[in-house]
């Protein structure tokens, strides 16, 4: 049921360590909420100073409850809006508009055991990994990379720490990946869920490390890098032409237009939002195109990629 | 060379070609269907990861010694493990923990291929790590829709069911479960009157 929107209240509001932000979340008129599996996320419109934010976050629920969405926000400093908003102007009781949650990064069941690697705040979709049966009962191993002082933020969602491994930027504590994969027992499946560099640098190491690709999964942050030049979305069979600012990207400039564009993770992933490019040159930042469509200029994400080029024609 | 299929079940074989990566490979051969030329070129395909080939050689028979002396071509790569049927192979496979990064290389027939598989899956291998060729003989393993029965062997294309008699037609539907092409009862209609025989799975 993509598309469908719920009305959330926000409930509780904690600050579980410096810059980190723990958000409950009820339905507003006390229904049953979408059940939601491990790894899956929930699309929140939050309130802007000059616009609305659409952002993803991954939820830490336990699988299959109702009663709540609960979820972790990290600041950043260069917050495009969504987690400013959180940390800066939600309040307890705001009622915020959310998607139905989809789930672009679940644990695959037929794996005989689960590797995950967690960067930072990318340990959230983990958190609800570890409170799955499947994954418990398969085995697991958790190697989080955080700062030292956030070893025990976690653990009221990690329960005990058996299979759970902390490292941090410190001698005789970092994370040694090409190790690390080297010598799993086959039919083990490995999960990267961190900043760029991290997911880059595993991927790697998995694919050196002999590991069949299909057996490596990654979840990228979204709206790491989604401003850049501005320049001008024409929307052919709509007929609008619209600015897309420095700070937007190209799909809240279509949003803000009035213009229906589907669209799921916006972070580059999912293949949801994917549009035909008629004239332009795209300046492609997703994860989902594969290289052969990225040379052929003919698609495009809007959720995350622009345009090198001053105009770029969308057939929308 | 099997003529393509329009059935999207239809598996297509490639050549066996070592993958890249750090890992072991294993290379397993259904003895009196691997031509010399075939080893030949095996031989050559898989020089470059011999220190890390074990070679299975399966269907040597009873009393068959456990170290086969040789096996023309790839003489070079050092012993080979032969065994006298499927049935030792799950313990050959299952010998050393498998590995992320193993392979598993199997040539024979289309039956034999498949059936290495399945005993690789229930030894822990994952599907993304083995390459099937098939070489020889077109017979296929038909299973029957009605009684779920196997025949095996079959080279024509209706074929009397080993399970339960009916007149079944070989259709190109497979089962990478089974190991086998789906066979659908050809005279339901009229019992008796059926087209006839062709033997197209020599």
């Amino acid at each position: 049921m993509i598309g469908q929107t719920l009305k959330l209240q926000v409930h509780s509001l904690q600050d579980i360590a410096p810059g980190l932000r723990h958000l409950r979340l009820l339905s507003v008129d006390g229904a049953a909420l979408p059940p939601t599996g491990a790894g899956a996320h929930v699309q929140l419109s939050l309130p802007g100073t000059a616009r609305v934010h659409r952002n993803a976050y991954s939820l830490v629920n336990a699988p299959g409850s109702r009663s709540a969405y609960d979820l972790i926000v990290r600041r950043v400093p260069t917050s495009r809006g969504g987690s400013a908003a959180v940390h800066e102007r939600l309040q307890v009781g705001d009622v915020v508009e959310a998607l139905w949650p989809g789930n672009l990064f679940a644990p695959v069941r037929r794996a005989s055991r689960h590797l995950m690697i967690a960067g930072g705040i990318g340990i959230t979709p983990f958190l609800s990994y570890v409170q799955d049966a499947t994954v418990r009962q398969a085995g697991f191993a958790l190697h989080v990379c955080c700062r030292e002082s956030e070893q025990d933020v976690f653990a009221p969602w990690l329960g005990s720490t058996e299979g759970v491994q902390f490292h941090w930027n410190a001698e005789g504590h970092r994370l040694d990946i090409a190790a690390l994969l080297t010598e799993q027992p086959a039919g083990t499946h490995l999960y990267v869920c961190g900043p760029e560099a991290l997911n880059t640098a595993v991927l790697q190491a998995a694919e050196a490390a002999g590991w069949p690709a299909n057996q490596v999964h990654t979840e990228h942050f979204g709206g790491a890098q989604t401003g850049g030049t501005a320049f001008e979305a024409v929307l052919q069979k709509s007929a609008i032409r619209v600015q897309v600012g420095e700070d937007e990207s190209l799909l809240e400039a279509i949003e803000r237009v009035g213009v229906a564009a589907p669209c799921l993770c916006r972070g580059g992933a999912c293949g949801v939002c994917a549009l035909q490019v008629l004239d332009g040159e795209p300046e492609h930042r997703d994860h989902f195109l594969s290289a052969a469509e990225r040379a052929s200029q003919k698609l495009v994400m809007p959720c995350v990629s622009r345009a090198r080029s001053a105009h770029l024609v969308l057939d929308l | 060379m099997i003529p393509p299929s329009t059935f999207t079940s239809r598996p297509t074989y490639l050549s066996l070609q070592p993958a890249a990566g750090p890992g072991r490979h294993w290379l397993v051969l259904q003895v009196g269907n691997v031509s010399d030329t075939l080893l030949a070129e095996l031989a050559q395909a898989f020089a470059p990861v011999q220190a890390r080939l074990h070679i299975v050689w399966v269907g040597a028979g009873e009393g068959a010694p456990q170290q086969a002396a040789s096996l023309p071509g790839l003489v070079p790569y050092g012993p080979v493990l032969a065994l006298p049927d499927l049935a030792a192979l799950p313990k050959a496979l299952a010998q050393q923990p498998v590995l992320v990064s193993d392979r598993l290389y199997v040539l024979g027939t289309e039956p034999f291929v498949w059936a290495v598989a399945d005993v690789a899956s229930h030894v822990g291998w994952t599907h993304a790590q083995w390459q099937l060729c098939h070489t020889g003989s077109l017979q296929r393993k038909v299973w029957c829709t009605h009684c779920h029965n196997i025949t095996e062997g079959v080279t024509s294309s209706i074929v009397t069911c080993a399970g339960c008699g009916r007149n079944l037609l070989v259709r190109d539907h497979f089962s990478a479960r089974h190991g086998a092409f789906m066979g659908v009862m050809v005279d339901a209609e009229v019992p008796g009157v059926l087209p006839e025989a062709e033997e197209i799975f020599p």
